[in-house]
């Protein structure tokens, strides 16, 4: 307590005028908080999201249907409680990872935290309330049970499980679409987080190789490859992302036969992909740059052909160098999807939209925005931190922690 | 190590067969700088070729030649029996047969030192990795740095870089190995484990082209030292001739600057 007091005096209050700063903000920050705090406890009404939250969920997915992503939802946490089990029973070879480091034993709080309460504030039946405890269950479980025997795996078996996520992403395609004897669920039919984060992860998911094919094109020594890339980059940069999605909505249907042309929302995730892919090329682009010839010297001369040099040698250094500037293309792009609201898709803004035109819940329009702003606040805050952890794990120059 | 071993290695005669063989060399870089004025060298099997120059006299833009990182204009260059031409298979051919050990390491940092040693051989000569990787270790042992083999790069002080950079290049047996001024980006006390590295090398018989300022190493080691400037290949001579009785006055100048 001593050391506490001490430490606060050193840090806030090192100099009078320190102290007249700290002072100062401490009183505007506890006013902020408590104008918030206020407001969001006792004034605002939160039954708009309450009685919307299915909505905001998943916009209008039919409701005899919604077991699919019910499912949906099982198999990727499951897979994500098993990669991350997994990863802490493999820690770097240089290093000695702890099975439960402090970080995880916080996340594991939060998460089981979140899953008890978030379902009650929101007011779901007990039925649905309970799936959610199980899902913050089968997640803990199994990160629990793949970090205890994860490490007398045998390699076969770990090498397969990074292909459970490509595997999984497909099937969630069939799963949220339907086909292959699943009946179909058309896309208009998409909505709110469902519609935001499937829109963003198709598009994270494919402007990645496109971006480093771009950024492989513009550092290429045939003269039309480099060009082609170089306009594509630029006309790309030069023009809004709104535009260019009002455009694509049109244009698919001049360039492609009438019924080839993809669904209104297939055509935002291909104009959002061909936007972030440009964007990321320049990120990747900067990587390729920091990696010194002397790299692709060292290779050639081992004989490693050109092909196998940039896989092998040149991308892995690039790509850890552009990560940073990658995951804050992949947040801004998670933050572009509320531009599909604007031509009359009902992601996470369009859905708020049509909430708040209700009149049932006129003026309450603080709540829901908050909401949104929380929501995505969430989903780039995980961005973050998995580019983080990343980082750290593919930095060689890190000290081991021994 | 003593030296003493290594001083008795430049007495042996090497068997007679001639893994480079470069006539007429002759380079122009893109800007128009002719970097190569006509440079003929021959290397025999087994031998240890030394070569020192003032900086910008073309020494290692020469040597990078044999492997094809540098091209030239004019001139022939026969490596182990290929002759160099733009035919990338040559190329391949010889890169394989060729190592080089860098000034700058170029180690690849996002490897440990066991992979950086393995990524070729498995990839390239398309062995078992887990054969590779024993061969890794005995070459790790060799210079000595066994216990580093789950670090990376960056963990490792300069001389040690050096050394699993020449352990990477052995682990391609190649039959040749070349040395771009290996011990000048090092801290003065990390030459020493460098050099001795090498020394422990020129026993063996392989071929080895040496682009270097270390006087004591050329004296020691070298069958034969040359001498380049301006791009021309000076003097050729073995090193108690070479450092001793000069026969080109641009040598005399050279040694007088360095001694």
């Amino acid at each position: 307590m001593n050391s506490l007091l001490r430490r606060l005096r050193h840090e806030l209050f090192a100099t009078p005028g320190d102290a007249v700063l700290s002072v100062a903000l401490l009183a505007l920050l506890t006013l902020a908080m408590g104008g918030l705090l206020r407001w969001a406890l006792v004034q605002a009404n939160w039954a708009v999201i309450q009685a919307n939250s299915t909505l905001f969920a998943v916009g209008r997915y039919p409701a005899e249907q919604q077991w699919r992503l019910w499912l949906l939802t099982s198999l990727l946490v499951g897979a994500a409680g098993l990669s991350w089990g997994l990863l802490r029973a493999h820690p770097r070879a240089d290093r000695q990872g702890l099975l439960w480091p402090r970080n995880d034993r916080v996340a594991v709080g939060l998460l089981a935290g979140l899953a008890v309460w978030l379902p009650w504030a929101l007011g779901l039946t007990g039925g649905i309330q309970a799936r959610w405890w199980g899902l913050a269950a089968l997640l803990i479980g199994l990160r629990w049970l793949a970090g205890r025997q994860g490490a007398s795996w045998p390699p076969r078996l770990l090498k397969l499980v990074p292909l459970v996520w490509p595997l999984l992403y497909l099937t969630g395609m069939v799963l949220i679409g339907g086909g292959m004897g699943v009946a179909k669920v058309s896309p208009s039919e998409w909505g709110g987080l469902l519609l935001t984060l499937l829109s963003a992860s198709f598009a994270i998911l494919l402007c990645f190789p496109l971006g480093v094919l771009l950024a492989l094109g513009r550092r290429s020594e045939l003269p039309l490859l480099r060009w082609a890339s170089v306009i594509y980059i630029e006309f790309i940069r030069g023009a809004p992302l709104i535009t260019l999605l009002f455009l694509g909505q049109n244009i698919f249907g001049f360039l492609l036969p009438n019924g080839l042309a993809p669904e209104r929302v297939w055509r935002a995730a291909w104009v959002l992909t061909f936007f972030a892919a440009a964007y990321l090329a320049e990120a990747v682009r900067s990587g390729l740059a920091a990696v010194p010839t002397g790299q692709v010297e060292a290779a050639r001369s081992l004989g490693l052909s050109q092909a196998r040099a940039l896989q092998h040698v040149v991308l892995p250094q690039a790509l850890r160098v552009a990560l940073p500037a990658m995951v804050g293309q992949f947040i801004s792009l998670l933050q572009d999807t509320t531009l599909l609201s604007l031509i009359g898709l009902l992601e996470l803004l369009g859905v708020a939209r049509t909430v708040m035109a209700n009149p049932e819940f006129l003026g309450k329009n603080a709540e829901v925005y908050l909401t949104l702003a929380v929501l995505f606040w969430c989903c780039c805050a995980a961005l973050g931190l998995g580019s983080r952890a990343l980082e750290r794990r593919l930095d060689p120059r890190t000290v081991p922690s021994r | 190590m003593t030296t003493t071993p290594a001083a008795a290695a430049n007495t042996v005669v090497p068997a007679n067969t001639v893994m480079i063989e470069a006539q007429g060399v002759q380079k122009w870089y893109p800007n128009g700088f002719h970097a190569l004025r006509g440079c003929d060298l021959r290397v025999n099997r087994g031998e240890v070729v030394v070569i020192m120059g003032p900086s910008g006299s073309g020494k290692s833009t020469f040597i990078r030649t044999f492997n094809a990182l540098e091209d030239f204009q004019k001139g022939r260059i026969v490596v182990d029996g290929i002759a160099l031409s733009n035919d990338l298979r040559n190329i391949d051919a010889i890169r394989r047969e060729v190592g080089m050990v860098f000034q700058q390491f170029n180690l690849f940092p996002h490897l440990t030192v066991l992979d950086n040693l393995t990524l070729a051989p498995v990839l390239v000569r398309k062995r078992a990795k887990a054969e590779v990787e024993r061969q890794a270790m005995a070459l790790l042992q060799r210079v000595g740095i066994a216990e580093q083999a789950s670090k990376f790069p960056g963990q490792l002080s300069g001389g040690q870089q050096q050394r699993v950079a020449i352990a990477r290049a052995l682990c391609m047996e190649p039959r040749i190995l070349l040395f771009d001024e290996p011990t000048s980006a090092l801290d003065p006390e990390m030459v020493r484990e460098v050099l001795d590295v090498m020394r422990n090398l020129a026993e063996d018989d392989i071929t080895m082209v040496v682009v270097t300022h270390e006087v004591k190493f050329a004296e020691q080691v070298a069958h034969r030292v040359v001498l380049m400037a301006e791009g021309e290949v000076v003097e050729e001579a073995p090193p108690q001739v070479f450092f001793n009785t000069p026969s080109h006055e641009r040598t005399r100048r050279f040694l007088d600057q360095i001694l």
